[in-house]
């Protein structure tokens, strides 16, 4: 604008103005090393605001994982221990049915081996009723039953339980008993406690052809057992390799809200030194010109 | 024609007197440098209407015009008129911009985001209760935290919701106490017809009240920032202010004041109108959103429970979603599956899928919908507030004063006076010679 005159209001308002401006953008940016947040609400950057409350929401859900994944793999040990003891149980067993199947065993001696195998069936379900933190593993569904109660009929539910390891996974975490175990004698199933039920009846009875033949069944079921544990190891190892997903997740997750939402303190720190600079140079300007004045020159 | 030997005493007074309201009027000037609404003023000197010498004035017989010195012709306002409609309209859209930004930035600290309070976390831990219901939902524990954090994420819809409403009526009440009989607009306008009146007696009688004027352009000012105005000067140095509506009738006329229509007012006024409306207003759309993030919600987690878990009844401008959400069970009616067992958790499961879906991403919508619409507003703030400014300048250079300048017309008119009297000593001193020294030879 060509002959604008500059009037005494005018200035001061400006350098006011400036000043303002520049000390604003001051405080902004102080906040910003103070609060270490390069969004401290969402009109900083509304789709970095909302970006950082999605990544929030996920690395919330990412930690509800891993704590699902940690309550599944106790359940899992405490199903793989009590599928270990069973199988040494039906070891034992076999040990048992071998020794009893020989001729040279007298009845006396098969009663004897009879009573053993009726502790260690009982030790079978005893097993099979193991708790995780006061829950049947083996029952299905209904956790608060223990499959086994007072006869060797499956009580539990045949539905499995499922455990939420991801966005839209999850993970079986039961092994129903009656598929392990069986259902006793009563089921005619050919599952363990049906064949250690036969094996001491055909002790007693002094059955050494029968005594024969359930060896052969008790090796089917040794067979089962291995693959049930197969089964129960391979969803521990899923476990595993979801749970160190689930880190390295995590680990990018908090990385990316960092970069979203927190400050980069080098860069801030820099950009508040020259705005302090910027602000100290305006002061002085405005100090100056302010100052001056015709007067100063007229006698 | 012979002419008075006293002639030029006249002269030489004539620019004493001019030269001495000149100062007055810089001195005027300078005591109100930083008075408001203020515009500098000067005095306009012209040439007296010179003495006329039919014949015989110069050489040849011929007549002439002989100066009689210098005469105040006018105390002029020094203003520029376009400056001030630009000005007003400029305040207009700043007013609008600043209230709308006041309002929408107390809505936006109302939704507390990214905290760790705001309804985005109740919601991811409202999920995790969920999850941790799935693994186990027999423990009467984790039902008890699954109700209580239902019961926050519906105290945080609740909080927001009110805090919202806080605003709208925050904004209604300004607007009602501005446009209410007594208030500000009112004030203002009686203010603005009374000093009509006062200058137009004035006008009539041929006077420039330049103050009285400055005062009710300060006040138009004023009225321009709470809405938008429409003002014509009349020849009897009068305004009619047509404000807060194009087609309006006028709010101040010869008669007076007359209460105005506001059929559309801009300005402060009509942001604080857009914001408290209901319904339609923004404020007002935003807590229809979020009431429907808040139903969403309570569909999406009552279709997957089977039994209503939350209520909600979102039917604005009666009830909203997000004030009406509530808890509808307790820890012993929570359904962690469809079937009775114990260890059973379909339904939990399936409602700890929730978690980045529906609700919460609609919810992440609204606040990204929230945080532009703010910072939009921000930068119109920043823009009409810089326009304004520049007119505002363009304003001051014309009308303001400058100390400098007026320093300088100090010692202008100063030496202006001394050289005046200076000439009226000589001419004195003429005289002098002329009646005490001339013609006393012998004496």
């Amino acid at each position: 604008m060509a002959n604008t005159r500059i009037t005494t209001g005018m200035t001061q308002r400006n350098i006011l103005a400036d000043l303002n401006r520049v000390n604003e953008r001051l405080v902004r940016t102080q906040q910003k090393v103070a609060s270490n947040k390069e969004i401290t609400r969402p009109s900083d950057d509304p789709f970095n605001t909302s970006r950082a409350l999605a990544l929030r929401t996920s690395l919330d859900g990412t930690q509800q994982y891993q704590r699902n994944i940690e309550d599944a793999q106790g359940w899992q040990e405490t199903a793989e221990q009590a599928l270990n003891t069973i199988t040494e149980a039906i070891h034992r067993a076999h040990e048992l049915a071998t020794q009893g199947a020989t001729d040279t065993t007298d009845a006396n001696a098969r009663e004897a081996i009879a009573h053993e195998l009726d502790q260690l069936i009982e030790s079978v379900r005893q097993s099979a009723n193991t708790t995780y933190r006061g829950r049947y593993v083996f029952s299905g569904t209904t956790t608060d039953v223990p499959p086994y109660g007072t006869t060797d009929a499956y009580a539990g539910s045949a539905t499995d339980i499922e455990r939420q390891i991801g966005p839209g996974v999850a993970i079986t975490l039961t092994l129903v008993g009656s598929t392990v175990l069986g259902g006793g004698q009563a089921a005619a199933d050919g599952k363990p406690l049906h064949v250690l039920r036969d094996l001491a009846d055909h002790l007693r009875a002094n059955d050494g052809a029968a005594l024969r033949a359930d060896l052969g069944r008790l090796e089917t079921n040794l067979d089962d057992l291995l693959g049930a544990r197969a089964l129960n190891g391979a969803r521990q190892n899923r476990l595993e390799a979801a749970g160190s997903r689930l880190d390295a997740i995590e680990e990018s997750t908090v990385k990316q809200l960092s970069n979203t939402e927190d400050a980069d303190i080098a860069k801030t720190l820099i950009e508040f030194n020259s705005q302090q600079a910027a602000y100290q140079a305006a002061l002085k300007a405005g100090a100056s010109i302010v100052q001056n004045s015709l007067m100063d020159f007229l006698r | 024609m012979p002419i008075s030997s006293f002639y030029g005493l006249q002269t030489a007074m004539r620019g004493l007197l001019a030269q001495q309201r000149a100062l007055d009027t810089t001195g005027h000037n300078i005591a109100n440098a930083s008075t408001q609404g203020y515009s500098r003023q000067e005095a306009v000197l012209a040439a007296a209407p010179a003495t006329w010498i039919p014949q015989g004035a110069v050489q040849g017989g011929a007549g002439a015009h002989l100066g009689s010195g210098v005469d105040v012709q006018a105390y002029r306002r020094v203003r520029d008129t376009f400056l001030d409609l630009q000005y007003r309209a400029q305040a207009t859209r700043l007013g609008e911009a600043s209230a709308r930004t006041e309002g929408l930035d107390r809505a936006e600290l109302a939704l507390a985001e990214p905290s760790d309070d705001g309804i985005n976390k109740q919601l991811s831990e409202f999920w995790d209760a969920w999850s941790d219901l799935a693994n186990s939902p027999d423990d009467a524990a984790a039902r008890q935290s699954l109700v209580e954090k239902a019961g926050a994420v519906a105290e945080a819809f609740g909080i927001v919701d009110s805090q919202l409403k806080l605003v709208g009526e925050h904004a209604q009440a300004e607007y009602d106490a501005l446009t209410a009989a007594g208030g500000e607009v009112e004030t203002t306008a009686r203010e603005i017809a009374a000093l009509n009146d006062t200058i137009k007696r004035f006008v009539t009688a041929g006077d420039t009240p330049n103050d009285l004027m400055d005062q009710r352009d300060l006040l138009l000012d004023k009225l321009a920032t709470l809405g938008t105005t429409s003002i014509t000067s009349l020849p009897d140095g009068t305004v009619e202010v047509v404000f807060g509506g194009p087609g309006d009738p006028p709010m101040i006329d010869a008669a007076g004041y007359h209460a105005p229509a506001l059929s559309n007012p801009g300005g402060r006024l009509g942001a604080l109108r857009d914001l408290a409306t209901v319904p339609g207003g923004v404020i007002d759309s935003y807590r229809q959103e979020l009431g429907t993030v808040a139903q969403t919600l309570a569909g999406a987690v009552n279709t997957l429970h089977g039994t209503p878990f939350f209520t909600v009844n979102h039917a604005p401008p009666a009830s909203y979603g997000a004030a009406s959400l509530a808890v509808a069970v307790t820890p012993a009616t929570v359904r962690a599956d469809a079937s009775g067992d114990k260890g059973a958790n379909k339904i939990a499961l399936a409602i700890a899928e929730l978690r980045g879906k529906g609700p919460d991403s609609d919810y992440n919508k609204f606040i990204a919908r929230v945080g532009s619409e703010v910072r939009e507003s921000v930068r119109q703030e920043a823009n009409a507030q810089a326009l304004s400014d520049a007119v505002l300048d363009r304003r001051d250079s014309v009308s303001g004063v400058s100390l400098d300048e007026e320093m300088g017309n100090i010692v202008r008119f100063q030496r202006a006076y001394q050289a005046s009297s200076r000439a009226m000593s000589t001419m004195d001193e003429m005289l002098d010679v002329l009646i005490n020294r001339t013609g006393r030879v012998g004496l």
